[in-house]
């Protein structure tokens, strides 16, 4: 591929990744083609279930994994034959929490930025204006093991913006916290980006993370991107107002027959029962129970709600996201 | 080069604070060299004076250099420690997103263990000569000296690093180190002369880079009247930086297995 074509339209991608494919040891395929770009300036989450191969992507987005196949480029450098240029233009925090704990938090950030040859007064005055803005100023001369998990969390997104980096990744950033945390990191990284001109690639299965931050969400499942678009759009396609059938029964002919009724805009299969998006769950409930039943399968549980980004994940992945996955 | 220079001295700097802000390590690796000279120096003085193989008042003298190579592989047990700390708690992978040279993880760690080992030998030295040793030697003896010691040392923390990339368990590679730890002390002419053992012993002792460390310090700083090297000069000096080039070329080996972008 010739260094032109990460270059779509005017306008040079944050990040361009091009039918990246990890395959491990044992022939497990972590990632499968998958492609996507991110524009300058933007947030998109990479959404996914444990085990949807976010992580994978993320490390060889940084550079500290190779693809077994397809190429990933950071402002137009590709990972691999310009791995040094990318790091220096990145800021990354991992979904463990990596610090060491035995420095203070002031430490932490200035050893950071001398390891990307920041100059010592730059180091200062770069570690006193983060610690200020992740509120950590009173904390900043403790060692950070006597921080809370909140704290180490906003210390590590104060470490990965140390070097005022050109793109953020944050992998699955509040796993872990309460969600007082979350809401609070979830407003850091609004900020930063409303503030400089940076870009944030951020993975989580988090519906609401996902929901509140991106410009752009993508939906991983076993290593592929199944869709993406901004969220409210893939919300809005689902339809007005989302019905939820779990039961028993023949599913492919019902979904075929549920497709054909003019209010029912989407419907689809998923784990143990339907997914429908239609016009008005309150006129259109009564029509859609019945037929079902014709149909002859059993129904054990109808859910109604306002479609969301769990609903968009089950339609094109079969797939309920667990809210309460453990970590 | 310029760009490994700047990584590992950050990285030396950090080991250091980390060294300075850890009252109990800062502690324990001060009193231990000096337990030693005084404890052991003090109880085999008798001993060995008692055996006639020696003058008393000169063991102190004799076993410091001893001494001094026990604390610098103290210092690269500990180096190894770090390194395997580092890589389990994933301090690693913040070096490998970051534009770090991989030759400077090695150099920040080796170095940091030079330079405690370099510390605990003034301490040795002091003490020592508190309790009756007389160092001699000019300016040349003092700095080939020092050059062998800090040779010794990174020969020692290269092999500890690489051990220490054996496994991920600390446990396992406490064993491990122990197993090496013993026979490089005891297996030497650090505490008793080579002359006094058993024959198959002092074949170890011979094959044992302590022992040439130990005997070049001797010759150097404190030789006796009357008292015989157990090897020429040069030979120390050829065995000792041989011994820290392969230290530094396996731990090289081991921690760029451990770097690879998987």
């Amino acid at each position: 591929m010739s260094e032109g074509s990460s270059t779509t339209g005017l306008q040079l991608k944050a990040i361009e990744v091009r039918n990246l494919t990890k395959v491990f040891a044992g022939d497990v395929r972590a990632l499968d083609r998958l492609s996507l770009s991110v524009d300058p300036g933007t947030i998109y989450a990479l959404l996914g279930p444990n085990g949807a191969g976010k992580t994978t992507a993320i490390s060889i987005m940084t550079t500290l994994a190779r693809p077994t196949d397809g190429a990933a480029r950071i402002y137009g450098k590709d990972v691999i034959t310009s791995g040094k240029n990318v790091r220096k233009n990145i800021g990354v925090t991992f979904q463990e929490m990596i610090l060491d704990d035995a420095l203070t938090g002031r430490q932490v950030l200035t050893y950071h930025g001398r390891l990307y040859r920041m100059s010592r007064n730059d180091c200062r005055s770069r570690a006193k204006e983060l610690l200020d803005l992740v509120d950590l100023t009173v904390a900043a001369d403790r060692k950070c093991k006597t921080y809370s998990g909140g704290m180490k969390r906003r210390l590590e997104l104060a470490r990965a913006l140390m070097t005022v980096p050109k793109v953020l990744f944050l992998d699955e950033p509040t796993l872990g916290l309460d969600p007082s945390g979350r809401v609070q990191i979830w407003e850091y990284i609004q900020t930063l980006v409303k503030e400089s001109d940076l870009t944030v690639l951020l993975t989580t299965h988090y519906l609401d993370e996902a929901y509140q931050l991106a410009d752009k969400v993508g939906i991983l499942d076993r290593g592929r991107l199944v869709v993406e678009g901004p969220p409210d759009r893939l919300i809005d396609e689902l339809g007005a107002d989302t019905i939820m059938i779990s039961g028993y029964g023949p599913k492919e002919d019902l979904v075929k027959k549920l497709k054909t009724l003019q209010f029912v805009q989407m419907a689809s299969a998923v784990d143990d029962g339907l997914l429908l998006g239609v016009e008005s769950s309150s006129k259109n409930l009564a029509g859609i129970v019945s037929e079902t039943l014709k149909c002859g399968f059993k129904i054990e549980d109808v859910f109604v709600s306002k479609p969301d980004l769990g609903m968009v994940f089950a339609k094109y992945t079969g797939h309920i996201l667990e809210k309460g996955e453990k970590e | 080069m310029t760009a490994v220079a700047s990584a590992t001295a950050t990285i030396w700097n950090k080991h250091m604070r980390k060294f300075l802000m850890n009252t109990e390590e800062l502690f324990g690796t001060m009193i231990q060299p000096i337990l030693w000279v005084a404890l052991f120096g003090l109880g085999m003085r008798g001993v060995m004076g008692a055996g006639g193989t020696m003058n008393t008042a000169n063991y102190i003298g004799f076993m410091l250099p001893g001494i001094v190579a026990l604390s610098a592989m103290g210092g690269a047990i500990g180096g190894g420690m770090t390194w395997l700390d580092e890589r389990v708690r994933g301090i690693l992978k913040e070096y490998l997103v970051a534009p770090v040279p991989r030759g400077s993880i090695l150099f920040g760690n080796a170095a940091s263990t030079v330079t405690k080992a370099s510390i605990q030998a003034v301490v040795i030295f002091i003490v020592g000569m508190l309790l009756g040793a007389r160092p001699s030697g000019g300016l040349f003896e003092w700095l080939l000296a020092v050059v062998l010691m800090i040779a010794y040392a990174l020969g020692f923390s290269g092999l500890a690093l690489s051990v220490a990339s054996q496994t991920d368990d600390l446990m396992a590679y406490h064993a491990m180190i122990m197993l090496l730890n013993l026979p490089v002390l005891f297996l030497s002419n650090a505490l008793y002369p080579l002359a006094s053992m058993p024959s198959w012993m002092r074949v170890g002792a011979m094959a044992n880079p302590t022992s040439y460390l130990v005997d070049g310090l001797r010759q150097l700083l404190l030789i006796e009247p009357g008292q015989v090297s157990d090897f020429p000069l040069w030979l120390c000096a050829v065995v000792v930086l041989a011994f820290a080039a392969a230290g530094l070329a396996l731990a090289a080996k081991s921690i760029s297995a451990k770097t690879a972008r998987g």
